[in-house]
């Protein structure tokens, strides 16, 4: 279990966030969920995760937030996908000046998901 | 005892403290009356609310059960079922359909059609198809509404059936379904309507044609002649958007519509293409034109003048119009310089050369 690579999903929709539980962790990553932006926050501090999975919208803190705090106050290199919907084009330019590593807009394949996770983190 | 102190304290109370009292009761008993109702009613939706998300939470976790099961595997079938049940219920029902959109917005490739299919599985397709037989125009609408969420191509002939019912809701409805799933096909429902399109209507379906990346050629042609001018404005809006090159001569033809605004609507839109037949047509029979479309061709006369047209501008340097007479001004300036000076040396009219020198300036 130790040896498992840890994802933080930040997402505050459940049905999505289930989807993508499920999907991963069939994967044989090790999954810690967050509703929202405040949740995601504690989650990393508290399991230093090999990679975050965030939405840029989200209640409390936002994704952009997310990541700020990650690499400024954290100063980690932990690699961030970021999910943004359409018409948040100016959103995922922000998300990459701050330290995104990649992104995928909604809707999106939780296949390509998939493949995009498995590359950075192998 | 205590009760008659109260009494007789109260009967010799003057009048209008008694008023005052008995008005104190009444907002007392009210306000008790409210607190205890606000509680009920609170804890009901408390209760309402834990419900709703407990079957949430019941149907997402069944949801990608399915999804994730082998096809037709007995677990898949099991969960039909059990959803097939649960939509005999109106309330089930409309939660069932939250969650499976909730995640159909969000997922696209093979899930997303996995979506669709248990949608049309466990019968929500039936219960959909048949709001839009419904009395109620907002039950139709929502109908629409929801079959072009779900992706349901085939409800096309019966959905198109409304392209003009008497409510505007049902045949933005419509229109929004027909191009959010066909595209640049779907537009065929011009041919048929009746009504206007409003402009907030030819706004949103210009948005949702540009998002789609199968930008394909369609024939704008019939709509371009159509007798019904919001349809005629918005084939010009396509044409100008799309690039629709190809109808330049059809739209040539509009410079001799009836509707002044589609005249000058196309005059912009043969100005955006860089057309030169149409220069001509509309300087030869200027003078006749409306004060719009006279400002219309000189907002886009820029990349189209020539030196040959020097006597246009001249003449229309002394307009009437103050857009008019600055917009061609500045194109002499731009395109006779010598012109321009000779002006600025000879003109005694103070206005004139207010003008000369604020285009000097900018």
């Amino acid at each position: 279990m130790d040896n498992l690579k840890k994802i933080v999903l930040a997402e505050d929709n459940s049905t999505l966030s289930l989807l993508l539980k499920f999907r991963l962790e069939k994967e044989g990553f090790q999954l810690f969920m967050a509703e929202n932006g405040k949740e995601a926050v504690n989650q990393i501090e508290t399991n230093n995760p090999d990679l975050i999975l965030t939405d840029i919208m989200m209640p409390y803190i936002s994704g952009l937030e997310l990541i700020s705090h990650v690499r400024n106050k954290l100063n980690s290199k932990t690699p961030i996908i970021v999910f943004s919907s359409a018409g948040q084009e100016e959103m995922v330019l922000k998300a990459f000046n701050l330290g995104a590593t990649d992104f995928m807009g909604k809707p999106f394949s939780p296949n390509e998901l998939v493949i995009r996770v498995k590359r950075i983190l192998s | 005892m205590d009760f008659d102190v109260f009494v007789n304290y109260y009967n010799q109370l003057p009048f209008l403290i008694k008023v005052v009292w008995i008005i104190s009761v009444i907002l007392f008993i009210i306000i008790i009356v409210s607190i205890f109702y606000l509680k009920i009613y609170r804890t009901r939706l408390r209760n309402s609310t834990a419900e709703t998300q407990k079957l949430v939470t019941e149907y997402e976790i069944q949801l990608i059960n399915y999804l994730y099961a082998e096809e037709g595997q007995e677990e898949q079938n099991s969960i039909i079922e059990k959803l097939t049940f649960c939509i005999s219920s109106k309330s089930k029902r409309k939660i069932i359909k939250r969650v499976l959109l909730k995640l159909k917005k969000e997922i696209s490739g093979e899930i997303a059609v996995a979506i669709q299919n248990l949608y049309r599985q466990i019968g929500l397709l039936n219960f959909a198809l048949k709001k839009l037989d419904h009395q109620n125009w907002y039950v139709v609408a929502m109908g629409i509404r929801e079959l072009k969420q779900f992706n349901i191509k085939d409800a096309h002939d019966a959905i198109l059936h409304h392209v003009n019912h008497s409510s505007k809701e049902v045949r933005k409805e419509v229109q929004l379904y027909l191009v959010s799933l066909f595209h640049f096909k779907g537009l065929e429902f011009l041919t048929k309507i009746e009504t206007d399109l409003s402009e907030w209507d030819q706004i949103q379906l210009l948005e949702v044609l540009q998002k789609n990346e199968d930008q394909q050629d369609v024939d704008i042609t019939p709509w371009l002649n159509s007798n019904n001018d919001s349809v005629v404005m918005f084939s010009l809006k396509i044409a100008e958007i799309f690039n629709q090159y190809e109808v330049q001569n059809h739209i040539i033809e509009l410079l001799h519509h009836k509707n002044n605004i589609i005249r000058t609507k196309a005059i912009l839109v043969l100005g955006g293409m860089q057309n030169l037949d149409f220069k001509h047509e509309v300087m030869n029979n200027f003078e006749e034109r409306t004060l719009e479309e006279q400002q219309a061709l000189f907002k886009i006369f820029e990349p189209l003048v020539s030196n040959n047209d020097e006597w246009f501008l001249l003449k229309y340097s002394e307009h009437y119009n103050f857009e008019i007479r600055l917009e061609a001004l500045r194109l002499i300036k731009n395109f006779s310089p010598d012109k321009f000076a000779l002006f600025k040396e000879t003109t005694n009219n103070g206005q004139f050369l207010e003008m000369l020198n604020f285009l000097t300036d900018n």
